[in-house]
């Protein structure tokens, strides 16, 4: 089998049984004219293909792939009485599934053709409801398990919005950190930073008052000692900061 | 002219919101079935010697007007986008095997067509073509599926005796069931 010929994709058919009648209508045999072994190997050179292909191969090609690499491991090991049986009764179970997916599918195409027609004739009036926008009455023992799946969506597509709150996050910038260090950090002694931003402050207050500790610093109207690492800062007030503070 | 009974049998049809099978129209005019099937018959010629559009047709258990097919093309932008597209072909192959086989379950669907059938049942059930009819009583106790009056009228089916060569899927069915593999957890020895 050329390659080009399995460039098909096992998307166009219906799943393993539709590509195994492919395969056996292509040679023009009859179900049970078919050699399981030959229509095995077209039917495994697919799958392999669509593999290399890196096409997403459905698991029930590959349960079909083993169910036909194993009859046709079985056929071909001699003698064994026990293992001929098995072959034959799992290739006879095979090719009974054919004829009968073969059967419903010719039907199918029956039906379809009616429906085609059918599809056209329109009746008068009652019908037409069917598809009207609005949904027909239908009495209680007329609902299904789907009506209550349906109804059961649109509920909650239009649930209520869910009740909110509005909360307004604490404005708290580096300026007001400076005049709140200002107060509490009087000229002269060294005062812990803890002290300063108060005890179980928000992580927020924690980052603001130090960051505007940073700014202090860089200006130079801070200074602070730390005894080891992460050990408590202790601050103190420099000279410029009073000096810079009334100029500026 | 029609007589009285003709058209009071082309009155009822026209204005009802159901097929009406030959007993709702003795039982509506009071005539009997052989009265109301030559009835039917007159209207039935009435309507094809002028060529009307217009067709009496035996669906779904009853009797109903409907267009002619060849006009479909005109009557169906009436509903253009109301309509449901064409059933993809699993559905249509699902809904055979459902039509031949009810009640039956997925699984048993699934057994015959060699693929899951998930998607294609759950359109059947949107589209109104097959209904969930009761539980199937084995392991899991999974659910049976069967068609509705509205997928015999959609097909122009009378009933389920008129699906195409029934008596011969019959038999393939019966041959063997298919390898269902829901069957029973526990199956008797022997």
């Amino acid at each position: 089998m050329s390659a080009e010929a399995c460039r098909i994709s096992l998307e166009a058919f219906e799943g393993p049984l539709d590509l195994l009648l492919y395969l056996i209508r292509r040679e023009e045999l009859d179900i049970r004219e078919v050699s399981v072994a030959r229509v095995a190997d077209q039917y495994l050179e697919y799958v392999r293909q669509a593999e290399e292909l890196d096409l997403d191969v459905a698991s029930e090609y590959l349960v079909m792939a083993a169910t036909l690499a194993g009859i046709k491991s079985r056929a071909l090991l001699p003698g064994r009485g026990d293992l001929q049986e098995e072959q034959e009764s799992s290739a006879e179970e095979l090719l009974r599934q054919l004829e009968l997916y073969k059967a419903f599918r010719e039907v199918a195409e029956e039906l379809r053709d009616s429906e085609a027609t059918w599809r056209n004739a329109f009746p008068a009036p009652g019908e037409r409801e069917r598809w009207s926008a609005e949904s027909p009455v239908r009495l209680a023992g007329q609902y299904t398990i789907v009506d209550l799946l349906e109804a059961l969506e649109e509920l909650s597509a239009e649930a209520a919005p869910e009740s909110s709150e509005t909360l307004e996050r604490p404005r708290l910038t580096i300026a007001s950190c400076i005049s709140s260090i200002s107060t509490s950090l009087a000229p002269g002694g060294w005062v812990p930073l803890g002290q300063i931003v108060g005890a179980g402050s928000s992580r927020l207050r924690l980052v603001g008052f130090f960051v505007a500790i940073l700014e202090l610093v860089r200006r130079g109207w801070v200074s602070f000692s730390q005894k080891s690492p992460f050990g408590e800062l202790r601050l103190r007030r420099t000279g410029r900061w009073s000096e810079e503070c009334s100029t500026g | 002219m029609l007589d009285r009974l003709t058209r009071s049998i082309e009155a009822l049809l026209f204005a009802s919101d159901r097929p009406l099978s030959l007993q709702d129209l003795c039982e509506l005019t009071g005539c009997g079935p052989d009265a109301a099937a030559g009835a039917l018959e007159q209207l039935r010629e009435a309507f094809e010697e002028i060529g009307s559009s217009i067709i009496l047709a035996e669906l779904a258990g009853g009797w109903r007007f409907v267009t002619d097919p060849s006009l479909g093309d005109v009557v169906s932008q009436l509903f253009e986008d109301r309509r449901p597209g064409k059933l993809s072909r699993a559905s249509i192959e699902t809904l055979a095997v459902i039509a031949y086989n009810q009640p039956c379950t997925k699984a048993a669907v699934e057994a015959i067509r060699g693929v899951d059938c998930d998607s294609a049942v759950r359109s059947l059930l949107e589209r109104g073509l097959v209904r969930i009819c009761g539980r199937q009583e084995t392991a899991g106790r999974p659910l049976t599926y069967a068609t509705t009056d509205q997928f015999l009228s959609s097909f122009g089916l009378l009933d389920l005796e008129h699906l195409p060569r029934r008596r011969e899927i019959d038999e393939i069915l019966a041959s063997g069931p298919p390898a269902e593999e829901s069957g029973e957890l526990f199956p008797h020895e022997g």
